[in-house]
């Protein structure tokens, strides 16, 4: 039963998350997509497990201000209102982490979900939900961030849900033109001819089919979340100002630029490390599953 | 109605002419079909591609113009209440009246037409924060975010053809890997990243560029047409056009470094992929020398591809203008925008943000009519 299904079904470079052509040889090919992977791991595990080392709390206006780095007790010295660097780097990563993650993975799996209905329903369901994915795809997507925090608000939450609805669209666009280009296959007729209901063909048997491109898709946004939520927070429009965070201190320290770039430049150089190591570790995941040249 | 797909249709005979003659049977075509005179005239204009793509254009922007009026209602905070902060002992039938003054008290379909017919004379409100009227803060801005963009576009579209050619042309070599390695990093860079860098290099450390603003304060400019271009040939004034283009190119630098490499990397593909077609073989048999058919045969072919991206960066590049001219300081329409939303500047951000959303809409359907343009096979109707 389960070969008919198996037999028609595509073979191409990947069939899926869980297949076992998803292996670690396939991905992480070349010192270009180690030192990618292994810098967005490395940012998450000093962002995540790094303040907990560090005893100087990130808002004790405590120290001389601006002493250089290398002083004992501040590695990386302290800003204008004698607050550690090194305690605020690490501490402010973590909004920055949150929202890229849980924006990305919010957009990724909003945007899937809608597309795989409108390309598997069709009809209406198609018609309406791409129509709305077209009028948010009318707008450049940093105007549609803006707007969403403005009348949000600023915050962690906010910056997320704004963030998802500028991306969202673009994985619908995907994911439905990618199952529209599916459910016309052999494998997906064969599925049907045994008996298979909507939802599992279009979970078990479509989705795998489009997760690959989604996966790539997703690597890429991280990068691109990662720009829209610092930017948002340069501009005083999203994390607020009390905590500290990435986006916001290039802002703040961007006053001292002439006397202290450091202060500026150690935030900045941490969310371009992040942004190009992600789109880095998505190219490798586009070679590693032959999906294109792009 | 009428389809005018029929073989033989004007737009087909271009086609057919150089095209081999195909073998396959043609399909049946009876006379009674063909519907004569101005019916097939008209079925073929109305469904030509270019008339298609520009009748969405007007839909488009009406769509985007009641979503601004809606997600600017959406805004917390009401205009009454900020424009009355500053006065002291105001009561409330004044701000009744000036609700009503504001058209603040009529129901959304009626404040929706009002601001329909208000944007049809040119009226979208004042800005709470200066007082002037937003229509001649657009009038402002808008050419000054034009520039940029313009400016950016033709820099990034120049550095990311040659560099996609070059890589293209060098495959598998260490150029071309240190090029694609440059093209990524070049497009993940956040802009205000990029930003804070040219500041820091050009106008600090070296020293050579203003970092700040669109013309030194020192210069007395009038504008005619806000082009500043435009403007110093109108006006005889050349003294303006050096130091506009030093204060234009920090700004334009950094939209175009984080545009290019998009641009790189289709421009590499489309070359690559058109160099493998049968025709680049042929061309070659003629004894056509490498140079020539890299321009007249694999160029021409790759550009459908360049131009759309081209085009789509064009798009992006108004939402990068916004970040970056606030870094710049520089007086665009982002530059409103951004000032606009932090002070909850009602009818400003309304202005700015539909400014942009349909300055994107209009870019976006010329980059689809000059892939008309350019490729042929796609015109037929």
């Amino acid at each position: 039963m389960t070969s008919l299904v198996a037999a028609a079904a595509p073979r191409r470079g990947t069939t899926g998350w869980l297949s076992a052509r998803w292996s670690a040889r396939r991905v992480l090919r070349g010192p270009v997509a180690w030192l990618a992977w292994g810098t967005l791991v490395a940012l998450s595990v000093l962002v995540l497990v790094g303040p907990l080392f560090v005893t100087a709390d990130p808002q004790a206006q405590d120290s001389v201000a601006l002493l250089p780095a290398g002083t004992a007790g501040h590695l990386l010295g302290t800003d204008d209102l004698g607050r550690d660097v090194l305690a605020r780097v690490l501490a402010g990563g973590r909004p920055f982490l949150v929202v890229c993650a849980a924006a990305t993975a919010a957009s990724a799996l909003i945007g899937t979900s809608l597309g795989l209905l409108a390309g598997f329903r069709g009809g209406w369901v198609d018609a309406v939900v791409m129509r709305a994915m077209d009028v948010l795809l009318a707008f450049p997507l940093v105007l549609v961030a803006i707007l969403m925090v403005a009348v949000l608000g600023g915050g962690t939450g906010n910056m997320i849900v704004a963030i998802t609805i500028s991306q969202a669209p673009t994985f619908a666009r995907l994911a439905r033109n990618l199952t529209v280009g599916e459910v016309s296959r052999d494998y997906v007729r064969a599925s049907r001819c045994l008996g298979h209901g909507s939802w599992h063909i279009a979970l078990r048997e479509v989705l795998p089919n489009v997760s690959g491109q989604v996966l790539v898709q997703t690597t890429s946004t991280l990068a691109v979340t990662a720009g829209l939520s610092s930017a948002l927070s340069y501009l005083g429009l999203g994390q607020d100002a009390s905590a500290p965070d990435w986006g916001y201190m290039v802002r703040a320290g961007q006053e001292l630029i002439f006397s202290n770039p450091g202060l500026s430049l150690i935030p900045a150089l941490l969310i371009t490390a992040f942004a190009v190591a992600a789109n880095f570790a998505g190219d490798d995941l586009r070679d590693a599953t032959d999906l294109g040249r792009l | 109605m009428v389809t005018a797909r029929l073989p033989g249709t004007v737009a087909d005979a271009h086609s057919t002419a150089t095209a081999a003659p195909d073998p396959a049977p043609a399909p049946v075509w009876r006379p009674d079909d063909e519907p004569s005179g101005w019916r097939s005239w008209a079925g073929r204009v109305v469904h030509h591609p270019v008339v298609l793509r520009l009748a969405q254009v007007p839909v488009v922007a009406f769509v985007v113009t009641i979503i601004v009026f809606l997600v600017a209602h959406l805004l917390p905070g009401d205009p009454v209440t900020q424009l009355t902060a500053n006065v002291n002992g105001i009561t409330p039938e004044e701000v009744a009246q000036l609700t009503s003054q504001l058209g603040l008290d009529a129901g959304l379909a009626d404040q929706l037409r009002s601001y329909l017919v208000g944007l049809l004379h040119g009226q979208m409100g004042i800005s709470f924060y200066s007082g002037a009227s937003v229509s001649s803060m657009l009038a402002d801005a808008l050419p000054a975010t034009v520039e940029l963009a313009v400016a950016a576009v033709l820099l990034a579209g120049l550095l990311g053809i040659v560099t996609g050619i070059v890589a293209a042309r060098t495959q598998g070599t260490w150029v071309d890997h240190l090029i694609r390695g440059g093209a990524t990093i070049g497009f993940s860079v956040p802009w205000f990243v990029v930003a804070l860098v040219a500041i820091l290099v050009f106008g600090v450390w070296l020293g050579w560029l203003p970092i700040l603003g669109r013309l030194p304060t020192s210069l007395t400019y009038e504008p005619t047409t806000g082009f500043v271009l435009v403007d110093a040939v109108l006006q005889g004034r050349p003294d303006l056009i050096g130091p506009w283009l030093e204060h234009l190119a920090l700004p334009a630098l950094t939209l175009a470094v984080t545009s290019a490499g998009f641009i790189t990397r289709v421009t590499r593909t489309a070359f690559l992929d058109a160099q493998a077609q049968q025709w680049v073989r042929t061309a070659r048999m003629k004894g056509l020398t490498e140079s020539a058919i890299s321009v007249k045969h694999v160029l021409r072919n790759a550009s459908v591809p360049i131009l759309t991206i081209v085009g789509l960066m064009f798009g992006g590049l108004l939402g990068g203008a916004v970040v970056t001219e606030a870094v710049f300081s520089y007086p665009g329409v982002g530059s409103l925008l951004v000032e606009a939303v932090t002070r909850r500047d009602y009818f400003v951000l309304q202005g700015s943000a539909l400014v942009i959303a349909l300055m994107f809409t209009g870019v976006n359907a010329l980059v689809d009519l000059s892939v008309l343009a350019v490729d042929p096979r796609l015109r037929r109707g």
